[in-house]
């Protein structure tokens, strides 16, 4: 291959992902040579930079038509592009909440920090993107692996190391299901490419291998779950998400959580499509039993993450449990995805944009809260350190309070809203069990987000100082309450914007020179 | 010639031992080696169906390059956690790993 061929190909799809690149790499050379006792927090401004460039590489990107390079494994879509959007703002989040003095003191290893987490949102946006099994899997792994490491960076802390071995064995035995189930799915069809797969297991299907194609797409799908942390693979995420520090946490909640969203979406939809042509009952068989499934792990999220939160009296540990059920309510439209697929109804549905709506009103709820975290962390990481909290700083209360009432899912949030549609979905495709279970399991989530605000208002705090934030906290809890209301208040202009920039339904089609 | 079905028990049979190991060893050490053995049950799989598959094809092969990689670099890092851990804890037995709340 010649230096011509090799050039006329479109690399700018891949702008993004190269700039993320670069800024990894610069990083990392930079820290290299960096006085050895000098602060690093200037590097934090450059990958903010990297992650700015990034963003508008891929808003330029963005109404392009599909386009697929490199052995079609890499793919430009609206899909992919809506998913890195959400990432690349949740990273720039995360590095905000990291910018805090207090937190770059105690932390060794600044410099690493600083581009792990860009390299780890370059395995998401890998992940989102690609059309390929072995692309999807290496993207997941990047992933995966640069946050073994941010878990484990403080590493004389003892509850880092020990939540860092848990997740690190957790997510081996994670990625060796979701892999012995690609093998499968390889072996039934021949082809690494979803889209050849999507073809080849129709086939499969007529030539009476269902038992075989549901079996793979479940030991993967189950695999795949450790990424959403939802049931049965969300043991690790009280352990992790309380001896992370908190900006890592902030990170797994959100970014990690919607790659795996991304991915677990782009796998089941294209495979499965196959279905939407045909009327045979063997389809039918094979969809009923993962919308069955889907919905099971679905409802179960949601029970066991609601009920364990409201035992809980470390703060993080509850935005874990709060995390596992809310990634329950976002399984719920797959499920309804599923549902709809059989009937060939899913293009004319909107269940995608109720996904990507529901995880940016998560991205700045859950930030929003995991930033007063890091806040009044620093004393203690008990709920009793919110104590008294609207005397020492009413202003923080006041966005804690509105937080906790989107993740409640008080009318007026973004969480209300994006709860809703999730709703109406689930009842448009005949779920109407699994939409009762969400309805009660959120009103029982009432009283653990309650009992927080409780000790905001009506408890005497310890110490009765007011409590100051860093301008970068400040900015995070700003962009996070106005994100959370502006949703909540214009969901409709958001879901037009999501409509009209981003053509989430591109995910099907497949790609044609 | 050896039919591919004796490749998939061979690579099921591995799979489940390495899973029941993972699942029930205290010794962290043999939890990783575990964990190496089900992905290895996956190359054995992945290699079977490109010579003896539906569709023969290599990129199952090229795959098994991947997830070979990839593993590498997993257990490299759970290694170098592993030996945190141990110098914080003298112990490599992951039942001891309780100190966060249950």
């Amino acid at each position: 291959m010649d230096l011509e061929t090799l050039l006329s190909y479109p690399w700018r799809i891949m702008l993004p992902e190269f700039v993320i690149v670069i800024t990894a790499a610069l990083l990392s050379l930079l820290d290299l040579f960096w006085k050895e006792q000098a602060s690093r927090r200037p590097l934090a401004w450059i990958a903010l930079a990297g992650i700015g460039l990034a963003v508008l590489f891929l808003v330029i990107n963005a109404g392009q038509p599909v386009q697929e390079i490199l052995y079609e494994t890499f793919r430009l879509d609206g899909f992919a592009s809506a998913f890195k959007l959400i990432f690349l703002l949740g990273a720039a989040i995360v590095f905000l909440i990291a910018l805090d003095r207090d937190f770059g003191q105690q932390l060794p290893y600044q410099g690493e920090y600083y581009y792990l987490i860009l390299t780890a949102v370059l395995g998401a946006m890998i992940a989102a993107s690609s059309a390929d099994l072995i692309t999807l899997f290496v993207g997941i792994e990047l992933l995966s692996i640069s946050s073994y490491v941010l878990v484990a960076i403080r590493k004389h802390n003892l509850k880092a190391n020990e939540s860092a071995l848990k997740y690190v064995i957790s997510g081996g035995i994670a990625t060796a299901v979701t892999l012995f189930g690609f093998s499968y799915i390889y072996g039934l069809t021949g082809s690494t490419n979803l889209f050849v797969i999507q073809e080849r297991l129709s086939q499969g299907v007529n030539d009476g291998l269902l038992p075989l194609i549901a079996l793979a797409l479940l030991v993967s799908f189950v695999g795949l779950t450790f990424k959403l942390s939802v049931v049965p693979y969300h043991m690790w995420a009280p352990d992790v998400y309380q001896g992370a520090s908190t900006p890592v946490t902030a990170f797994l909640s959100v970014v990690s959580k919607g790659a795996g969203f991304a991915l677990v979406i782009r796998f089941l939809m294209v495979t499965l499509q196959g279905m939407a042509d045909s009327e045979m009952i063997l389809w039918e068989n094979l969809a009923g039993l993962l919308v069955t499934v889907l919905s099971v792990l679905a409802a179960l999220s949601m029970i066991i993450g609601n009920t364990l939160a409201m035992r809980q009296t470390n703060l993080k540990r509850l935005l874990a449990y709060s995390s596992i059920a809310q990634a329950g309510y976002l399984l719920v439209p797959v499920a309804a995805g599923i549902a709809l697929l059989q009937t060939g109804e899913v293009s004319a549905s909107n269940l995608f944009h109720i996904v990507l709506f529901y995880l940016a009103a998560y991205l700045f709820m859950n930030l929003g809260a995991f930033a007063l975290v890091q806040l009044i962390g620093k004393e203690t990481e008990d709920i009793r350190g919110l104590a008294g909290l609207y005397r020492r700083a009413p202003g923080k209360a006041l966005a804690m309070t509105l937080f906790l009432a989107s993740l409640a899912g008080i009318p007026l949030t973004a969480g209300f809203v994006g709860k809703y549609y999730i709703l109406m979905g689930a009842v448009g495709a005949n779920l109407y069990a699994l939409a009762a279970v969400m309805v009660i399991t959120t009103v029982i989530s009432y009283y653990y987000y309650f009992g927080l605000a409780v000790q905001m208002y009506m408890r005497e705090p310890e110490v009765d100082q007011p409590l100051t934030a860093p301008s970068s906290l400040n900015i995070v809890l700003s962009v996070c309450v106005i994100g959370t209301l502006l949703l909540g208040l214009l969901p409709n202009l958001a879901l037009d914007l999501i409509q009209t920039q981003f053509n989430l339904l591109e995910v099907f089609l497949p790609y044609s020179h | 010639m050896i039919p591919v079905s004796w490749y998939l028990g061979l690579a099921a049979l591995l799979f489940c031992l390495g899973l029941y190991g993972a699942l029930t060893k205290r010794n962290t050490v043999i939890v990783l080696i575990c964990i190496e053995l089900m992905l290895n049950a996956t190359n054995i799989n992945l290699v079977a169906f490109s010579k003896l598959g539906l569709y023969p094809d290599i990129a199952g092969q090229v795959f098994t390059v991947f997830s070979i990689t990839v593993a590498a670099a997993e257990v490299a890092v759970g290694i170098a956690i592993l030996l945190a851990f141990y110098r914080n804890r003298r112990t490599v037995n992951i039942d001891e790993a309780n100190v966060l709340k249950r």
